[in-house]
């Protein structure tokens, strides 16, 4: 599903060249779930947004679905993401100007599926927000912010969904509610999940994890036998 | 389709969320003024003219020394054109023994087009207004003409074959020509019995005027059509041309409602600009998530861009119809002073103001809006990662692109557009290069200053160039608001001094060289001040450089009209109060042979300085040198001449002499005294025409009046919504130190200095460069003389300080008052 052949990333500064990422060789299967962790600076979160085409390595290819994302130019590969891709976040990015529920219906929307409406109400009464859709951001808790971003990330049902330290914002308990709700969704969806955390316990819910110093891989163990 | 359906329920998702208020606003601003504005400026434009046209008796006339072709009137007809025509010749009218040189005029039915013709039946009776014509063997005579052959109200008199019964004395002639001295007393008739006269045959000097009235637009296609067939002896007559008094006070004001429409378009731009940026910056995120969903860089492009010209048109046809409202409810309010016949709202104007609104729309938020195009989807991980800015070229570029074609739309002048977007760039540049330098050098005082001058003013001096950028715009602003009060001050003082209250309203022509001192002694004794007696001679110019007049000048042109009947010529030793000397000098030694010409006509008659200019009087003929060519101000009621020669050059040729008093309204037996004593003399009344120039003069004075309050009340209202776009990231700072314990009193001092200083910054940008604008203006555009005006640089300023300062200070007011985490959730 995902596959990273020799994949570098490095930024020109003043001090001189600094490497982000190194040689990383990856393959991520259909269906697998994958953690990606390490320290803060290791390189998580550039790897999770080169994978998701959000921005260009210094040499080396990503492949989605088996289109090679990195020889696409900036709409190509907006249109892969809008096939096959959806995101969830830290800091939730929700827009502030849209309700729950136009939030989740934006996917729909760009996409043009007919009548998104419903297919986001659905969605968001999945993950327990049916009384707040027409709620704004600002309205809401951290914990349900991130139960809009998980439906807005489902509502396509897409592939591969990427996740960037989606409890980092989180208390403990609210994060581990926000986890069963993605993992349950994941297996509903039977989506590809990749996903970059600190968070040991919600990495031992993957099926593999990839640690990651100084930008290169340095384990990549399955965490369930 | 799918983009425009998601750019209008995003819009419609920004409108109810109040993102888009202020971009809104701004537009509404914009297109509302303008429409105002050039609602009212049409109106009352279209108005005047209709006025100015009774002046001519009808909107488009015709002047020709013989009878029309039968075509040109049957085209009138199609057209639906009103038409009538008026012959005037010069004829001898006897009572016995007595007889007199009078103009004869044969008016036919429907005369005058426009206008009216005032009358009395008896001396003592009160005049009345009148679309009549006299009937078929009556005529209507002026009052000189009673007096000068003793007769009255009901006498007949011989007109050449035909006698004529008196039925009225004509008081008023809307179109009687401003020449006074070459007016004889009138004798008016049917056009039907002219022939009966038998005054017109073959070869007879007759000056036809044929007039037509109707719709502008069937009035435009017939002087289109009727132009390619004038012969060189016919001629269209123009208000703007043929009473050029009026003209330069319409071409004035016309100008005024212009360049305030332009300025009104330039605050408001600058308005759209910062809310566009505003509204951009506050959609990065937006975009940076369509971009993780999949939406492409043109699908961002076109939804904003769709997204936009939403917003433009909605904002552009409420603000159109907000300025009809307006325009109507303001001629209401204005219902007494306006005339009473007003033209109605041109639809001309409603397209414009629209397209203005569009175009306003493109010019100052296009660039910002493009910048959304640049957002990387990368965005949703690192928030700091902004677009890049949009190339100053296109930004500026855009803007200046607006600016130029609206420049070109009310000036029709490349050389004056040149002087204007010149001196504004140089001007912009500069104060942009100042402020910017201001701003870092003002970093060197800070350690000195307390704590909340420290704060205040270190916001400003740390993004210097985005403070300048915003110093720019509030001062673009200011000096918009300041040139338009400047102007209307010194155009409104221009045209009451142009007529005082007692300006010259009765002429005395043709008083005879022995009797002038007699007759100013007489007019000292009545207490009736009069001006300068100005010397006489009839006479005609014939060559330049020896070559014959007619050889260098088509016959229908000014040029071609002067040579062609007897000039009035003159002699002075002091150049005439409101004329310039434009080429030359005026003469030091009072040598005969030296003669000064008038600019417009020496330009049309290709006469240089040190030409040699024959004229003849009589059959006498002299040569003088063209010393200097002099600029006149037509706009006064004063006596003009194209030629003025040194003392000397006219001796020995018979003259006459003219001047002008003013006699108050009551006092008309002064008059009759003047007219028993001095027999021979013209005395002409010009009360009327002056009473009708102040009527016009007054409502041109209102619509400035009007047009500068609105443009300040868009100006207001603009700096407010400009304030309001860029406190964002001032907020965010106050909340930062709020969280950091800053007290109430220290934010509050900061943001009060931080604003106060914009504003003051601003204020000094925009004084200095109101008067570098008002002097191009000044000189380029309405001929008026520049002075320097002191009291902008304390009041623009202190203006700034407090507008901005409060506008700043009560828009950052909440920070205080709520907890900072409420104020950073609503950012």
């Amino acid at each position: 599903m995902i596959r990273v052949e020799n994949l570098n990333k490095h930024v020109e500064t003043v001090q001189g060249r600094l490497d982000i990422l190194l040689s990383i060789q990856l393959a991520i299967q259909y269906g697998e779930t994958v953690a990606i962790v390490g320290a803060s600076g290791s390189g998580k979160s550039t790897l999770l947004s080169l994978m998701a085409g959000l921005d260009l390595p210094s040499e080396g290819s990503v492949a989605l679905a088996g289109i090679t994302i990195t020889d696409l130019d900036e709409d190509g590969r907006a249109n892969v993401r809008s096939r096959y891709v959806g995101f969830v976040f830290q800091s939730f990015q929700l827009l502030p100007a849209l309700t729950a529920h136009e939030n989740v219906m934006l996917p729909l929307e760009l996409a043009a599926v007919r009548q998104p409406r419903k297919a986001a109400q659905r969605l968001l009464e999945r993950v327990g927000l049916g009384a707040r859709l027409t709620h704004y951001p600002n309205q809401l808790s951290g914990g349900e912010q991130q139960r809009v971003a998980l439906a807005r990330a489902f509502v396509t049902t897409p592939k591969i969904l990427f996740a960037d330290e989606p409890t980092g914002n989180l208390d403990s308990v609210t994060g581990s509610q926000i986890i069963e709700l993605l993992f349950e969704l994941n297996h509903e969806h039977q989506t590809t999940l990749v996903l970059v955390t600190h968070d040991e316990a919600l990495a031992s819910r993957c099926g593999r994890r990839i640690r990651l110093e100084a930008g290169c891989i340095v384990d990549a163990s399955s965490t369930r036998t | 389709m799918k983009i425009i359906s998601l750019a209008l329920r995003l819009l419609m998702r920004d409108w109810r969320s109040g993102e888009l208020s202020i971009l809104a606003l701004a537009l509404l601003i914009a297109v509302a003024s303008t429409a105002t504005i050039s609602l009212f400026g049409d109106r009352l434009h279209r108005t005047m003219t209709l006025q100015a046209a009774e002046f001519l008796a009808g909107d488009l006339v015709v002047t020709s020394h013989s009878v029309l072709p039968e075509t040109w009137v049957k085209k009138a007809d199609q057209l639906g054109l009103r038409h009538a025509r008026t012959a005037g010749f010069g004829g001898v009218i006897f009572n016995r023994d007595e007889m007199l040189l009078a103009g004869i005029k044969a008016v036919s039915s429907g005369y005058p087009l426009r206008g009216y013709l005032k009358t009395t039946t008896t001396d003592e009776t009160e005049e009345v207004k009148t679309n009549d014509i006299p009937e078929r063997d009556t005529v209507w005579v002026d009052k000189r003409l009673l007096s000068s052959l003793d007769l009255s109200v009901g006498d007949e008199i011989e007109v050449g074959e035909k006698w004529f019964r008196i039925t009225r004395v004509l008081t008023f002639e809307p179109d009687r020509k401003g020449n006074f001295y070459s007016l004889s007393p009138r004798v008016m008739l049917n056009d039907m019995d002219l022939a009966a006269t038998g005054m017109i045959q073959p070869g007879s000097h007759v000056h036809y005027y044929f007039l037509f009235a109707g719709n502008e637009l069937a009035l435009a296609r017939f002087k289109k059509w009727l132009k390619p067939q004038l012969n060189p002896s016919q001629r269209i007559m123009d208000v703007h041309e043929d009473r050029p008094e009026l003209g330069t006070a319409l071409s004035r004001a016309e100008r005024y409602l212009g360049l305030t429409s332009i300025i009104v378009i330039v605050i408001a731009g600058v308005a759209i600009a910062m809310a566009t940026r505003r509204y951009s910056e506050r959609h990065y995120d937006m975009t940076a998530m369509l971009r993780c969903l999949g939406a492409g860089q043109t699908d961002i492009l076109w939804l904003y861009c769709l997204q936009l010209a939403m917003v433009g048109l909605c904002a552009s046809l409420v603000g159109c119809l907000i300025g009809w409202f307006a325009q109507e409810g303001l001629i209401h309010l204005l219902e007494d002073l306006l005339p009473h016949r007003l033209a109605r709202p041109g639809w001309g104007a409603v397209w414009l103001s629209l397209s203005t609104g569009l175009v306003t729309l493109i010019g100052f938020a296009l660039p910002p809006v493009l910048r959304q195009k640049q957002v990387s989807p990368l965005r949703v991980l690192r928030r700091d990662l902004k677009p890049l800015p949009p190339s100053s070229w296109l930004v500026y570029g855009l803007a200046f692109s607006v600016i130029t074609a609206m420049l070109w739309r009310y000036t029709n002048d490349v050389e004056l557009m040149g002087y204007i977007i010149g001196g504004g760039l140089t001007a912009m540049v500069l104060l942009y290069v100042l402020t910017l330098q201001l701003l870092k050098q003002s970093r060197r005082l800070l350690p000195v200053l307390s704590l909340s001058w420290r704060f205040g003013l270190q916001n400003l001096s740390r993004q210097s160039k985005s403070s300048t950028a915003q110093i720019l715009a509030f001062g673009i602003t200011m000096t918009a608001m300041i040139v338009i009060i400047l102007v209307r001050g010194d155009l409104i003082e221009t045209w009451q001094a142009q007529l005082p209250e007692r300006a010259p309203n009765h002429f005395a022509l043709n008083i005879f060289q022995d009797e002038w001192q007699a007759f100013a002694k007489q007019l000292q004794n009545e207490q009736l001040k009069a001006s300068a007696f100005y010397p006489i001679v009839r006479g005609r110019l014939v060559a330049v450089n020896g070559a014959d007049v007619h050889t260098v000048v088509k016959e229908d042109s000014q040029g071609g009209r002067a040579i062609s009947r007897d000039l009035s010529l003159t002699f002075a030793e002091t150049v005439p109060v409101e004329n310039k000397i434009v080429q030359g000098h005026w003469w030091q030694d009072q040598k005969p042979g030296q003669v000064s010409v008038e600019a417009t006509l020496a330009k049309s008659l290709h006469i240089a300085l040190g030409d040699r200019l024959t004229f003849s009087v009589g059959s006498q003929r002299f040569d003088a040198a063209v010393v200097s060519i002099r600029s006149v101000r037509w706009d006064t009621m004063n006596p003009n001449f194209y030629m003025i020669f040194s003392a000397g050059t006219l001796d020995g040729y018979a003259r006459t002499y003219l001047t002008s008093f003013y006699l108050p309204a009551d006092d008309k037996s002064a008059l009759k005294r003047l007219l028993k004593t001095f027999p021979h003399v013209t005395i002409l009344e010009v009360e009327l025409i002056l009473n009708q120039f102040r009527t016009i003069l007054r409502q041109v004075t209102l619509a400035v009046e009007f047009v500068l309050v609105f443009a300040l009340a868009a100006g207001l209202t603009v700096l407010f919504a400009a304030v309001y776009t860029s406190i964002d990231e001032r907020i965010y700072e106050a909340v930062m130190l709020r969280t950091f314990g800053a007290s109430r009193k220290l934010l509050r001092s900061s943001q009060l200095i931080e604003y106060m200083t914009l504003g003051l910054l601003a204020g000094v940008l925009a004084a200095v460069a109101a008067e570098m604008i008002t002097w191009t203006l000044y000189r380029q555009l309405f001929d008026l003389s520049y002075r320097f005006n002191g009291w902008i640089w304390l009041m623009t300023p202190l203006a700034g300080m407090v507008i901005i300062g409060l506008s700043g200070f009560w828009s950052t007011r909440h920070v205080v008052n709520k907890s900072p985490m409420t104020v950073l959730r609503e950012l």
